[in-house]
């Protein structure tokens, strides 16, 4: 997966999972501060764009989603999990409703294995088709994105009610403009056409500034919003405290059993965050006490919002829980309580 | 501090969450078991999904259940459970800034 986006001189690439993506085009600190502060564009263009056709459309989404979308009308979209039958994440994806049928946005470089996944599980009457190559995506997010929507597209587009969709048009380009992001600030998505994304690429960088991989992961972290490349692997959704994807109440889905399964059973590991002085540990650094090993780092990095350490680590259930002082490698950390910074948006009105 | 007192601060703060949890389940009759939500979870926009008039309900129980007043100003205490609970039980705050 490529971006279709001409990359400017100085930015910094990286893989993730299949897709090669900018990882920052400036500095980490100026791009984070366009997120938390101001409005910064997201070239996601290293999520596929899948959709799920055919007569049985609505009923195999319903068995492949782990969240309810059966009534998902071409207005709304939502975040689910993907789940495979052991009850592990395959991705985490958000629907698009459409007249027709659905469009699943993989997550960014996840879109190989849930494209597997799903033609997989697929029969006679779905169809499934990568539209990857025809559709691309961009996201706004940030206290003031709401203006650079207004300015680019649409004022009465910005205060739409959380996860709306509407069909419309960027100077003369059809678009799919959606309300929905990942960093707990004001977050919007546009789908258009792969031809047309250096053009509103151009455009939105005069309003809002472009943030890569590093600034959009570390946003996400800050308020708890899974990185599934990053949080999943082996560990089975109560593990990694992604159950708010999961709607336990739906009658079947695929990895169901196993997830429920899992929550009758004794509690085992669980993830929370921390915060640490020293340097960013590795993921798989030991968490000890008393010198005995009781977990290990899943995921940090240097938050710039806390100027500190920040990651997740797993530790069993009864050790899960903001407050208290533990040691990873040779350091001492902090447990917290989630969201780790508070985004402005929470506090910033849309006028 | 030993891993027996480490497990006694975490459950004092896994109670609190426990009675935040049932609480919501139960004035907003959610179809779920209070066991589900997670501690870090959020109650507003994704997470829990909760609406504004769903906030005022939840106001109303809050100080019902645990007697503190929360205003609308301070919606940054429903950014999950974990972080309401150190509103409503303010100690589990002071043990979290001095740990």
């Amino acid at each position: 997966m490529e971006s279709p986006i001409a990359q400017p001189a100085g930015a910094v690439h990286g893989d993730i999972l299949e897709a090669r993506v900018a990882l920052r085009y400036t500095t980490l600190a100026e791009e984070y501060g366009a997120i938390r502060e101001r409005a910064a564009v997201l070239d996601l263009s290293g999520a596929r764009i899948i959709e799920i056709g055919g007569a049985d459309a609505v009923d195999f989404a319903q068995r492949v989603l782990a969240r309810d979308v059966e009534y998902l009308t071409a207005e709304r979209c939502m975040t689910s999990l993907v789940l495979d039958a052991d009850g592990r994440v395959v991705d985490q994806v958000v629907v698009w409703g459409r007249e027709t049928g659905m469009l699943l946005e993989s997550s960014v470089g996840g879109g190989a294995r849930l494209l597997e996944h799903l033609t997989g599980l697929a029969g006679d009457g779905v169809e499934i088709t990568d539209r990857s190559a025809e559709l691309t995506l961009f996201g706004l997010e940030g206290p003031y994105s709401w203006g650079v929507v207004g300015r680019l597209i649409d004022g009465e587009l910005a205060a739409l009610p959380f996860e709306s969709v509407v069909d419309t048009e960027w100077d003369g380009v059809p678009i799919v403009f959606a309300r929905t992001g990942f960093t707990g600030e004001y977050g919007y998505k546009v789908l258009l056409p792969r031809t047309e994304a250096q053009r509103l690429w151009d455009a939105a960088v005069a309003e809002a500034v472009p943030a890569g991989q590093e600034a959009l992961e570390l946003a996400m972290l800050e308020v708890r919003q899974p990185l599934v490349h990053r949080e999943a692997g082996a560990a089975d959704i109560l593990e990694m405290g992604a159950n708010w994807l999961v709607d336990i109440t739906k009658e079947d889905f695929v990895g169901r059993d196993a997830v429920l399964a899992a929550f009758a059973g004794p509690e085992g590991m669980r993830t929370v965050g921390f915060t640490t002085s020293a340097d960013a540990p590795a993921a798989g650094t030991p968490v000890t006490v008393d010198g005995e090993r009781i977990g290990e780092v899943v995921h940090a990095v240097h938050s710039v919002g806390l100027d500190a350490a920040l990651g997740l680590i797993r530790v069993p259930a009864d050790l899960a829980a903001a407050g208290l002082r533990l040691t990873v490698g040779d350091a001492e950390v902090t447990t917290l309580t989630s969201p780790y910074v508070t985004p402005k948006s929470w506090s910033t009105p849309i006028i | 501090m030993t891993i027996d007192e480490l497990r006694a601060t975490a459950a004092a703060r896994r109670e609190t969450c426990a009675r935040i949890k049932r609480m919501i389940v139960s004035r907003l009759d959610l179809p779920i078991e209070p066991e589900w939500i997670t501690d870090d979870q959020p109650l507003f926009g994704r997470g829990l999904e909760l609406d504004s008039l769903d906030v005022l309900e939840l106001y109303v129980a809050i100080e019902a259940e645990f007697g503190v007043a929360l205003y609308d100003s301070d919606m940054s205490v429903f950014g999950s459970v974990s972080r309401l609970a150190g509103h409503v039980d303010p100690a589990l705050t002071l043990a979290e800034t001095s740990a």
